[in-house]
Formats: C-alpha cells, sequence, structure tokens
C-alpha cells in the first residue's frame, strides 16, 4: 500500500532504493522534494484559494442569509435550499436542464458517434474540411450564435421561409415565442453547437484505436454495427467520458443562450436555474437566494463529473 | 488508495466545518439603517465651499447625456470653484453595481439609481445614501416638488414603507411617462382625429384595422409591458394605483384597473388588432416597426422612439383621460432617474446645490431644447418644429393638473416586471386569464412585502 506521498517522487532518478545508505539518502531527497514542490505550488495555490476558494465558502455563507447585498442579512437557514422544492418556477427550470443536457449532451454524443464511425470506416478525400465545418461553431461566441438563431427562429426568419417553400406553411410560428417549441428550438441550438466538439473528439479517438481491433474483427465477420459495438464504442470509453461531462455542465449552466434569445420566456417556458440566480443576484437583489442556487449547481456539476469519471475509467 | 479515499472525505468535511464556522460567526452586510438620519447643519453656500470635485456617474447617453453634459457646463459656469467629473455607464450596468460603487470610497458622490425598493430601497435601507430631508427643507424643494412625484423619492426611516417618510432622492426636471403615440400622416390618410377617448380610440382601432392597418405595433417577446400599464391607468384611480404600488394592504391589484385593462388588452389581442406574430417579436423590432410605418398607434415610454428631428412632425402623443371621469387624466409617470448623494460624499452641501440645479427652470428649459418632457416647470419655451413634443408636454401638463402620476407598476416588489411580462405571454397564449394574472400580481407583491418586514 503505497504512501500518498509518494507520487510527488515517483520517477525521479535520483531515488535508488538498493542499499541502506541510499535510502536514508533518498528519504531526505524525499522530504526535501516534497517541501520544494509545496513551496513552488505555494503561489498558485494562494491565488486558487482567493480566487476561488475563498468565494466559494462566502457563496455557501451567503445562501444561508436572506440578504438584499447590502443592508444587515438576516439568517434563514435552508430557506434558500428549499425553494427548490416550493417554488415553481425554480422548480419547473430544474426540469428545463433536463429537457436541454438531452439536447446538449446525449443527442450530439450520439450523432457525433455515428458520425466519427462512418467517418473513419470509409476515409473520403475533403474529410478534414468536413471536421472543420463541423467544429466551427464551437469557436463561435455563444452571444453571436444566439443573435443568429433569433433571426431564424424568428416569425419572418429563414427557417420558417424554409417551411412555408416547401408546402408547410402549417408548421410555421414563431418558435422562440412558442410555449411548446421554445425549450426544443433552444435546445437543438446547443446540438448544433456541441456536434461538430464531440464529433472531432471522436474521431482522433477512433484513430488511436489498433487497426489489427478492427481487422480481427472484420475477420470474425463483423458487420459495420457489431464492428461500432465491439471496437469503436469501448475504445472511445475516455472521449465520451470527456463530452459527456464537459457538454452536461454546459447544459447545466446555460444562460447566455437564454438571456439573449428568450430571457425565460415566453411565461418561464425556458427558464434556467442560471437566469435565475442572475435574476436573483443582480436584478431583483435576493443574494441568498442566488447563492443558494449557485451552490446546488456547483455541488450538482461537481456530482455529475466524478459519477462520468468512475464509470468511464473504470476497467 | 483507502487512505486517500479517506483524506479526500476529511479535507472535504474540514472545508464544511469551515463554512459552517464561517457562516456562524459572522453575518454578511453593512450596519443596518441610515446613519444620516440625524439632521446635521447644512449650508446652501457653494461659493464658499472653496476648490470642490464632484464625482457624478449617471446613464444617460445620446440627447439625456447631451441635456446633463450642458447642465454640467451651466453649474461649473455658475460656480468656478466646483468641477463634476462625470462618468456615464450603461442603464443595467450603474443598476447592478451602484450598491458596490457607493460603499467603495473612490466612489461616486451623485449618482443616478432607479426608484422603487430594488435599487433606491435598497440603498438607502443600507444606509448607502443620505437622508436629504434637510436639504429638502433648506431649498425648498417639498414645495417645488409635486406631492405625487416627491413620493416616489420617500421612505420611512424604518424602511418597512415606500411612498411616505423622509426623502432619499430628488427628481430632475424632466418627466418619462407612458402614452399613446400615433403616426400622424396614417391617421390623416385614414380620416381619423386623433382619439381623445379610450372609445374613439377603439373606433379608431376599427377603422384601421378595416382599412388593412396594423392599429397597434407590439411586440411581447422580451417584455411589452407598457401597452397593459397605460391602459391600467385609463381605469384605477391615481391614489389606488399609488397605494398599490406603495404597499397599502387595503387595495388589491384589482382594486387599480389591472383586470379592466387586461380584459381589453386580451380582446384586442382576439380582435387581430396586434402586429401578426407579436409574441415573437422583441422590443426594438416593434419600435422599429412603428417608427418605420407599420402600424398605426403604439403604447410606448415617451423618449424610447428615438425620433430625429425631422420626424418629430410625423408623431403625436395622447395622454388618454380616465374612462369614467374624462375631466380626470392619470398617467404613469417619473423623472427619468432619481439622484442620491453618497453617504461617503465630503461635499454633500454642493452635491445638494447640484441636485437643486438639476431640478431648476435653466433645467427644464434645457431638457426641451434638447427634445425632452419638462417637468416641475410649466413656463418653458417648447420650439414650434417639435410636433411630437409639443404633444408630449401637454400630456404631462394634463397628469401634472390633476394631480395623476403613478409610479411604474413593477416598483411594488422586486420581481414584479418578471411577473408581469411572463403572465402576459401566458395570457396571450390562452394560458392564464386576466384574472389568474391579476391574483399571480397580487401573490407576487405579497411575498415582496413579506420579505420586505423580515
Amino acid at each position: 500500500m503505497p504512501e500518498a506521498g509518494n507520487d510527488v517522487v515517483r520517477g525521479t532518478p535520483l531515488v535508488d532504493r538498493t542499499t541502506p545508505h541510499h535510502r536514508v539518502r533518498a528519504r531526505t531527497l524525499h522530504a526535501r522534494t516534497r517541501w520544494t514542490g509545496l513551496a513552488f505550488a505555494a503561489l498558485p495555490l494562494a491565488v486558487y484559494g482567493f480566487v476561488v476558494l475563498w468565494p466559494l465558502l462566502q457563496s455557501v455563507q451567503y445562501s444561508f442569509f436572506d440578504w438584499d447585498g447590502v443592508s444587515q442579512a438576516t439568517w434563514v437557514g435552508l430557506k434558500n435550499y428549499t425553494g427548490f422544492v416550493t417554488d415553481p418556477v425554480l422548480r419547473s427550470s430544474l426540469g428545463h436542464v433536463l429537457v436541454l443536457i438531452a439536447f446538449f449532451s446525449l443527442l450530439p454524443i450520439a450523432l457525433g458517434l455515428v458520425s466519427a464511425a462512418m467517418l473513419t470506416r470509409a476515409r473520403q478525400p475533403g474529410m478534414g474540411l468536413f471536421r472543420w465545418i463541423f467544429f466551427l461553431p464551437q469557436v463561435l461566441t455563444s452571444v453571436v450564435v444566439a443573435l443568429m438563431f433569433r433571426r431564424i427562429y424568428a416569425a419572418e426568419g429563414s427557417l420558417n421561409s424554409v417551411l412555408s417553400a416547401v408546402g408547410l406553411g402549417g408548421l410555421t410560428r414563431p418558435w422562440l415565442a412558442d410555449f411548446t417549441w421554445a425549450l426544443p428550438a433552444l435546445g437543438l441550438i446547443g446540438t448544433w453547437v456541441t456536434f461538430g466538439f464531440c464529433m472531432v473528439l471522436f474521431i482522433s479517438g477512433t484513430s488511436a484505436i489498433p487497426d489489427e481491433l478492427y481487422e480481427a474483427a472484420r475477420m470474425d465477420g463483423a458487420g459495420a454495427v457489431r464492428e461500432f459495438v465491439a471496437v469503436t464504442l469501448p475504445g472511445l470509453r475516455g472521449q465520451i467520458g470527456v463530452a459527456l461531462t464537459l457538454t452536461i455542465t454546459t447544459a447545466l449552466r446555460t444562460f447566455d443562450l437564454v438571456w439573449v434569445t428568450t430571457r425565460g420566456g415566453p411565461g418561464t417556458s425556458t427558464m434556467t436555474p442560471a437566469v435565475l440566480l442572475y435574476r436573483a443576484a443582480f436584478q431583483n437583489p435576493d443574494v441568498g437566494k442566488a447563492a443558494a442556487i449557485g451552490v446546488v449547481m456547483a455541488v450538482v456539476c461537481l456530482l455529475i463529473a466524478l459519477v462520468i469519471t468512475k464509470v468511464t475509467e473504470e476497467d | 488508495m483507502h487512505i486517500s479515499g479517506m483524506r479526500r472525505t476529511a479535507v472535504v468535511g474540514a472545508l464544511a466545518v469551515l463554512a459552517l464556522g464561517a457562516s456562524a460567526a459572522c453575518t454578511p452586510g453593512g450596519s443596518s439603517g441610515s446613519s444620516t438620519t440625524a439632521a446635521s447643519a447644512v449650508s446652501t453656500d457653494v461659493a464658499g465651499a472653496g476648490d470642490v470635485t464632484l464625482k457624478v456617474s449617471d446613464f444617460w447617453g445620446s440627447a439625456e447625456g447631451d441635456w446633463m453634459a450642458s447642465l454640467i457646463d451651466g453649474f461649473q459656469k455658475k460656480y468656478p470653484n466646483v468641477t463634476i467629473d462625470r462618468t456615464k455607464e450603461d442603464w443595467s450596468q450603474l443598476i447592478t453595481t451602484l450598491n458596490l460603487q457607493l460603499t467603495d470610497a473612490d466612489g461616486p458622490c451623485i449618482a443616478s439609481a432607479n426608484n422603487g425598493w430594488g435599487s433606491l430601497g435598497t440603498l438607502a435601507k443600507g444606509g448607502l445614501v443620505r437622508n436629504l430631508d434637510p436639504y429638502a427643507k433648506a431649498y425648498g424643494w417639498d414645495t417645488l416638488i409635486p406631492q405625487t412625484i416627491a413620493r416616489q423619492n420617500e421612505f420611512t426611516t424604518d424602511f418597512t414603507t415606500i411612498g411616505s417618510g423622509s426623502l432619499f432622492a430628488t427628481p430632475v426636471a424632466r418627466v418619462s411617462m407612458i402614452g399613446l403615440y400615433y403616426d400622424v400622416d396614417k391617421l390623416k390618410a385614414l380620416g381619423i382625429t386623433p382619439p381623445t377617448t379610450l372609445a374613439e380610440l377603439e373606433a379608431a382601432a376599427a377603422k384601421a384595422k378595416a382599412a388593412g392597418e396594423i392599429p397597434f405595433a407590439y411586440g411581447s417577446q422580451d417584455g411589452g409591458t407598457a401597452i397593459l400599464l397605460g391602459l391600467q391607468a385609463l381605469y384605477g384611480s391615481a391614489g389606488s394605483i399609488n397605494d398599490y404600488v406603495y404597499g397599502s394592504t387595503s387595495v388589491t391589484a384589482k382594486d387599480t384597473g389591472l383586470l379592466d385593462a387586461a380584459n381589453e388588452l386580451t380582446s384586442w389581442a382576439d380582435k387581430g388588432w396586434l402586429t401578426p406574430g407579436f409574441e415573437g417579436i422583441d422590443y426594438n423590432t416593434a419600435v422599429a416597426n412603428f417608427v418605420g410605418g407599420q402600424g398605426v398607434f403604439r403604447w410606448e415610454y415617451t423618449g424610447s422612439l428615438g425620433l430625429s428631428a425631422e420626424q418629430q412632425s410625423h408623431f403625436g402623443y395622447i395622454q388618454l383621460p380616465q374612462v369614467t371621469d374624462p375631466s380626470t387624466t392619470v398617467g404613469v409617470g417619473a423623472a427619468p432617474g432619481a439622484m442620491v448623494i453618497s453617504s461617503r460624499c465630503e461635499h454633500p452641501d454642493v452635491a445638494a446645490a447640484f441636485l437643486d440645479y438639476l431640478m431648476s427652470a435653466q433645467s427644464a428649459q434645457t431638457a426641451v431644447d434638447h427634445g425632452m418632457i419638462p417637468l416641475l416647470h410649466s413656463d418653458v419655451t417648447v420650439p414650434a418644429s417639435m410636433g411630437t413634443l409639443t404633444t408630449e408636454a401637454a400630456g404631462a401638463a394634463a397628469v401634472g393638473k390633476s394631480d395623476g402620476f403613478v409610479p411604474y407598476f413593477d416598483w411594488s416588489s422586486t420581481t414584479m416586471l418578471d411577473t408581469l411580462t411572463a403572465q402576459m405571454q401566458q395570457m396571450y397564449a390562452g394560458k392564464t386569464t386576466p384574472e389568474q394574472l391579476v391574483a399571480a400580481v397580487d401573490a407576487d407583491r405579497t411575498a415582496g412585502l413579506a420579505g420586505q418586514q423580515g
């Protein structure tokens, strides 16, 4: 059972455990290396503590108070947290986030896997361009993306024009103002943004899978589907874990997209916790509620990341 | 593995203990209440104050910014010993950070806050801005400012009530209102004279619709509450709306004309009098549509159409009288900004003199010269070329004559604007009724009042 501290000196060539004499030397070296390491890390740690950990603790503290951000705060215990159960708007925002996770994470990962499998199975010329095009949304600023889709989804926007042109005029509507369709419409923007990222991640992952595995699978008579399930999917476990973690946390934190397009409307049908957090923190001073939302979001993100890491890293 | 696992648990536990300890040890927030309530000796002597630099933060751009700049010039000419260092910030930027700016030692001495609990109320309660009662007495503001306008800046010193008590901010000599704009050319083409009552407006809208015009240019995607609040002022009395917004529990939303207004608005939507597809039209697009000639009428905040000098004669403004009593005019109106003096300001006497200057006849005339509606002073000269402003000033004068100013309805609670916007969207989609909208508004205010007392 190794000591946790051993990690620090693992692979250091100076450490030689062959003789007792060397062992003593190794121990002092070990100690010295550890202190030097800490000294190097001290400044970054201090900065990290000051800009991340301290505000985090403060947020936890604020979440137990009723506070307008200026005057004396009053202790309210867990009242800000019970809002997740009692406040219908806050409660529904959690449901909206689940829908967004499907669009931001599950759908693009599924599409990314399929396209990666197709692209690697038959290598076509011009694939680099194809990849580049689909990756493009990832580098666009989210506000630009949101403004662009606001025009596409508008009553007289291009989506409705296309629908009318192909004889589906009956389906046209102001998409972002429709109680049923606003949330899926927002979700599809997320799909568009994250799909390219997932695909590129998976393509690079499949290139790391040894060709012998594919050859063996084909020798055994596996078709495209069997090959995908037996070789590609297990080989991409790590990449899928990364994609899941990043896209799910993106979905959980959705703010800019909603703020620029619908502000949570129509009604509260596209309200997300992040938008409610912003409103509580900056518009209707209720810092305790904002902090409670923030803390819950952080804990949920952390848990999801932990679970995904555990599942995808198991042998 | 086990050791590192235990270690991780220990670290998390330690963090949790630390957090709880921190929460129990101290309470966030400064001292409660205003420390400046006690009337210190105030002076109206500015010239004798020596060389003074005042930092001012406000959110006024374009014409409003020019108005402010020209008044700062005027004040500095009058008092050469005073330098005013103005910072113009984006509206939401200033309102959301003012509480931090005013706790900063280097922060502004004078700032334009927003009325209501969310902004001015929070600052006053936190003791960040001065109680202006001593200056009101020294300068005679209590006689200069009409009661319905003064109430908008008042809080009791126990900060349970808005709309009475001490003055914590001053208005400026111009006003921003909600009223009905019309396209002069379109009315002429339709052969309609500008309506003077709600009934006439409805007849005009029906006629416009029959002629293939859009009666009301509108969009509700990200707001669009002006139409409802404009209608409310035709049904509710000034007293009931004021009392409701200022938290009197003896008045319910139904008493303020909100139900009548919501019913009226629903019927307009059903008759197709609003811009088709208005649910998906955002505010800026709706304004652009109206100014660009798509729509005969539009309910709007004054100063929001962004009319050029050339467009001035093409749009008129109407402040409709009350439905039941056409001799009374009630209108949503307030000074565009509540001017506060920071508690940290080292020269409050000079700052107060500047606030007084912002309410002077000179300020009102400067407002008119820049195309804005004057307040507090009626002896101003509106240039004949400013057609829209002439009608706007007439509207403001009519409300002033009835002492019928009512505050923006969303001052009744910090979340009211969000509630109204969401409820209206649901009402248009048939997901709530006007009755349910009114009930939701009451529920929002009740929750807000409970938070205020708590």
